[in-house]
């Protein structure tokens, strides 16, 4: 197998509001984008043909990826003018895929060694996994190693086994295409005409971004792998205890304590006296002032924390402007998302452009919209729309 | 601009100069051609895009060649015209970017010596004059032809039997790249990327003497050294990656930019020049020098400086400052430059050096001749621009700029701590026009439709106006003005009426109640009215025929959030008429003639 098809043009309409400026695949994950960690890990499997099928907020991928030559991949690009769905996305490809190929979803992570034997496989074949609830995905009945059917988010599964999304096809795949708009639809076809699909499954990490908080749940279980750096300048009395990765540019001022598996991106300005814990990532060009505790979370590109903030299990994305004495602390929540209400362990989670004033408390759960300005001394909780303006 | 490039080694040189041009188109040319060297010289040229030429030319054989992109200046661009020129023998092939200044004259007498020439350039002058004085060393023919030659020059001569390449360079750019038994020579960096990040810069006065595991440089017939270069863009940064077009790329580049600049402040400080220096006099004058869009950062910088310098800023054109004899100012110049190479502006430079004055370079070329010349240089962090119009190291500059003024600037501590917050916030207020671009392109459906437009703007955002115009005329061939919005009156409003838009650029500070009668006053003569505005302005609404909103910002940093959301609606206005918006006709990127 020397091409792969990735799949990255869809929204990610449940992550909303974080997904209004940016598709799906480009969330970020301990410093680098969902996308990225597929791209790698095909990289490190020795598959350097890769077709990205785009759509949605095209160019922040087209930005980050580039043409692929420092990651060292040859990307061509195909667009999804309308995302009406997997298996539409990939008949984009059929011009340019060869005889056989792989698909991958560019939203779920994937580390290298999840597909070091599949990648090896002969067509047509899928990769599952046994996740403990399978509810949210197509659960895939096996028989002595073969896919018999895939069922599509069971309300009873019959089956802890899933399908990761990541398939190895050969061309036929394509001419079951057309009537339907996912690939497990055409896929479930071709089982019908009595065509033998493997399933491979792996125990590697495979993971998925459903919600807002599973971007925390997901950032705490590879923060862990990353790469030991130290760049930037770290000034005298500061504390570095476990894994830890420093960006260029970054200055870490006197007294802060940083506790790690702790990821900082390029150019950040952090302290003095301020306490990162685990297991908390942090984007480029973010500036956090002195006396901030920051536990758990993600913080994106140019945020601005002002002093004295407590930040736990909290998602805050790129663009923020937070006074001072921000509280976000973690606690059980009930979420609404599309009608559903979860129940999760989290701080709060704030979209882009948000400006808080100086002590806000945000209840655990608070999801705030892109852009929304909160003025200074307010309680937010629930669920406030993009462009929100709480005075 | 013109561009050359030359190869030697083992491999083929044929696909090796093709793919060198194709990376050389970003500088705009007319015709292009290629001199490969086997038992004696074989020649291509003709008036058409590089690709066609892959596509037409024979398979020339051999490893050792030159190539070259023409930007017509002396004769049409047609097959006789474009380069390479050889010799009458056909022995000898020479590829020239720059001028000859005395080729008419060097031409008469040439002619009346036998020699017969078949182009108008200028250049052919120099294979015939290389051709008199060759007698089996060709490093001494060249060094000789060339004293009779006037002008500049960047050149690279082959010669039949000569196993290698002869360079030399006087007031155009010109450098070698280092590879593995082989060796490349361009215009520049961009060309050889694909090959090596070696590379070695070339100075005025300077000739090389390449085979394919030799660099040889001698200077007024000494041998010097010259120091080696690594470069760490990288093909990366001059490739697509998905983006339809260069520019769609590099506009959508500048959050990065800003932020690269931003890390270095943060890292360094203060910018690593003395600008003290400069102002060893009090400065109470500077003068700001450029041309074309980096003039338009200058004038941006005079109001910055001003305000937050508080001394008297005089922004000049370099191409107009050449021509008068005014007085000089002796006390401190910053000159701003995207390629360092711009001819016009090194001229200017040199001047000032003349008398003394203290001159600060802002360019984005490493080791450019603007890098060499001036007493200091701050690079923009912009990495290699291809589009010929220059939108992401427009913004590098002004980030510049913004550093060096707010690192000596004498304002209150309160109002630069709020601007440093601002400023760290810029990359994210960028990203956000660019988020917008559905509103914009919405609006550039709506103005494509007509031939002419004009541009307003008060205060700082008044050369944002001409920014805005400048980008829209230079890619879409709409005709475009900017204008300060007071000066409408005298004379533009004759102009306006229901088929001229005018684009008005508000920004929140002391101009704008001007900026709204202004406006009125525009809508009163039925033009369609484009207004740029700040979230939350409600008043412009009921006034423009089409609002774009950028995000808040300090008016000190308005200009860089509208020129942002100026250059996509050039773009999307482009793509509409669809103009080949990367290489527009008749320009070229770095403009190395005067």
């Amino acid at each position: 197998m020397k091409q792969a098809v990735i799949l990255a043009a869809g929204e990610g309409q449940r992550l909303r509001p974080f997904t209004v400026n940016k598709p799906k695949v480009m969330l970020s994950i301990a410093g680098k984008p969902i996308l990225q960690y597929v791209v790698e890990s095909l990289a490190q499997n020795s598959i350097r043909h890769i077709v990205l099928i785009v759509g949605y907020r095209k160019e922040q991928v087209f930005d980050y990826i580039g043409s692929g030559q420092q990651f060292g991949v040859d990307i061509t690009y195909i667009t999804q003018e309308k995302q009406l769905g997997t298996a539409h996305a990939l008949a984009q490809a059929k011009a340019i895929t060869e005889n056989e190929f792989l698909v991958l979803s560019g939203d779920n992570l994937i580390e290298p060694d999840a597909i070091a034997q599949f990648v090896a496989i002969k067509p047509n074949a899928m990769l599952v996994k046994r996740v403990d609830n399978p509810a949210r995905y197509g659960a895939v009945t096996i028989d002595n190693g073969m896919v018999k059917n895939i069922v599509e988010k069971p309300k009873e599964a019959k089956s802890n086994i899933i399908n990761t999304g990541i398939y190895a096809f050969t061309k036929e795949i394509l001419s079951f295409i057309e009537p339907e708009l996912d690939i497990p639809d055409a896929l479930n076809n071709m089982l019908a005409q009595g065509y033998p699909v493997t399933a491979v499954e792996t125990d590697g990490t495979w993971l998925d971004v459903i919600y807002p908080w599973d971007i925390l749940t997901l950032n705490d279980a590879v923060i862990r792998q990353i790469p030991a750096s130290l760049g930037g300048t770290i000034e005298t009395g500061v504390s570095l205890k476990g894994l830890l990765s420093v960006g260029k540019d970054t200055v870490v001022r006197s007294n802060s304590y940083i506790v790690g598996p702790v990821v900082i991106g390029n150019s950040c300005d952090m302290g003095p006296n301020v306490c990162i814990l685990p297991a908390t990532s942090i984007g480029n060009n973010v500036v956090i002032s002195p006396f901030t505790e920051i536990k758990n979370s993600v913080i994106g590109d140019d945020v601005n924390i002002g002093p004295g903030c407590i930040i736990q299990e909290s998602v805050v994305d790129k663009g923020c402007v937070i006074e001072g004495h921000f509280t976000a602390c973690s606690g059980q929540a009930e979420v609404k998302v599309d009608d559903e209400y979860h129940l999760v362990n989290v701080g709060a989670m704030l979209s882009e452009g948000c400006r808080l004033g100086n002590s806000v408390v945000a209840q655990p759960g608070v999801i705030v919209g892109n852009y929304s300005q909160v003025s200074a001394l307010k309680l937010i909780s629930g669920r406030l729309p993009d462009r929100s303006l709480v005075v | 601009m013109c561009g050359i490039v030359g190869y030697i080694g083992e491999r083929q040189a044929q696909p090796i100069l093709l793919n060198c041009l194709g990376r050389l188109e970003y500088r705009g040319y007319d015709s292009c051609g290629i001199a490969v060297l086997s038992s004696g010289i074989e020649v291509y040229k003709d008036a058409i895009r590089v690709e066609a030429l892959a596509k037409v030319a024979p398979q020339l054989g051999g490893t050792v060649g030159v190539g070259h992109t023409r930007w017509a200046t002396h004769g049409e661009p047609s097959q006789l015209n474009a380069h390479p020129h050889c010799d009458c023998s056909g022995n000898i092939a020479v590829v020239h970017n720059g001028v000859v200044t005395n080729s008419q004259s060097l031409k008469k007498q040439l002619t009346s010596e036998g020699h017969n020439f078949v182009s108008e350039t200028d250049t052919e002058a120099i294979p015939h004059l290389i051709e008199k004085y060759y007698d089996g060393n060709l490093e001494e023919a060249v060094e000789a032809a060339l004293r009779d030659v006037d002008g500049s020059y960047a050149i690279i001569v082959l010669a039949a039997g000569e196993p290698r390449l002869v360079a030399a360079r006087k007031d155009s750019p010109l450098i070698i790249g280092i590879g593995d038994r082989e060796n490349f020579i361009a215009s520049d960096v961009p060309a050889i990327l694909d090959y090596t990040n070696r590379v070695i810069y070339l100075e005025d006065g300077d000739i090389g003497v390449i085979t394919k595991d030799n660099i040889k440089v001698r200077r007024n017939g000494t041998e010097v050294d010259r120091k080696e270069h690594e470069i760490l863009w990288s093909i990366e940064d001059a490739q697509k990656g998905g983006y339809e077009h260069f520019m769609l790329k590099e506009i959508h580049e500048q959050p990065r930019v800003i932020r690269d600049t931003l890390g270095e402040w943060v890292s360094i400080g203060e910018p690593a020049v003395d600008l003290a220096v400069m102002m060893r006099t009090g400065l109470e004058a500077l003068l700001l020098l450029a041309c074309g869009t980096s003039y338009h950062a200058a004038l941006i910088g005079k109001y910055i400086v001003e305000e937050l310098v508080g001394i008297p800023v005089r922004v000049e054109l370099a191409s107009e400052f050449n021509y008068s004899g005014q007085t000089l100012v002796k006390t401190g110049a910053i000159v701003i430059t995207q390629s360092g190479e711009t001819a016009d502006t090194l001229k200017a430079v040199k001047r000032l050096k003349e008398v003394g004055c203290q001159v600060l370079a802002i360019t984005n070329v490493v080791g450019s001749t603007a890098s060499r010349i001036a007493d200091q240089t701050v690079y923009t962090r912009a990495g290699p621009e291809i589009c010929v119009a220059a939108t992401k190291s427009f913004i590098a500059q002004l980030m510049v700029l913004y550093w060096l003024v707010m690192s000596y600037s004498k304002a209150e501590a309160r109002r630069l701590a709020s601007l440093l917050t601002e400023l760290r916030h810029l990359p994210s207020k960028v990203q956000q026009v660019l988020d917008n671009e559905d509103t914009i392109l919405e609006c550039a459906n709506y103005l494509s439709r007509y031939e002419n437009m004009l541009f307003i703007g008060r205060g700082i955002n008044f050369p944002v106006a001409l920014e805005g115009a400048l980008k829209l005329k230079e890619i879409s061939y709409i005709h475009a003005e900017g204008y300060a919005a007071g000066e409408l009156k005298h004379g533009p409003f004759a102009l306006l009426g229901g088929d001229t838009p005018v684009v008005a650029i508000l920004a929140h500070d002391n101009t704008y109640e001007a900026m709204l009668t202004n406006i009125k006053e525009v809508k009163a003569r039925k033009s369609p009215l484009v207004a740029l505005a700040e979230e939350g302005d409600e008043a412009i609404g009921e006034l423009a025929d089409f609002v774009i909103t950028v995000p808040r910002v300090d008016a000190i940093f308005s200009p860089v959030v509208n020129s942002v959301a100026l250059q996509l609606l050039a773009y999307y206005i482009a793509k509409q008429r669809d103009c080949p918006i990367d290489f527009p006709r008749n320009l070229a990127k770095s403009v190395t003639v005067e």
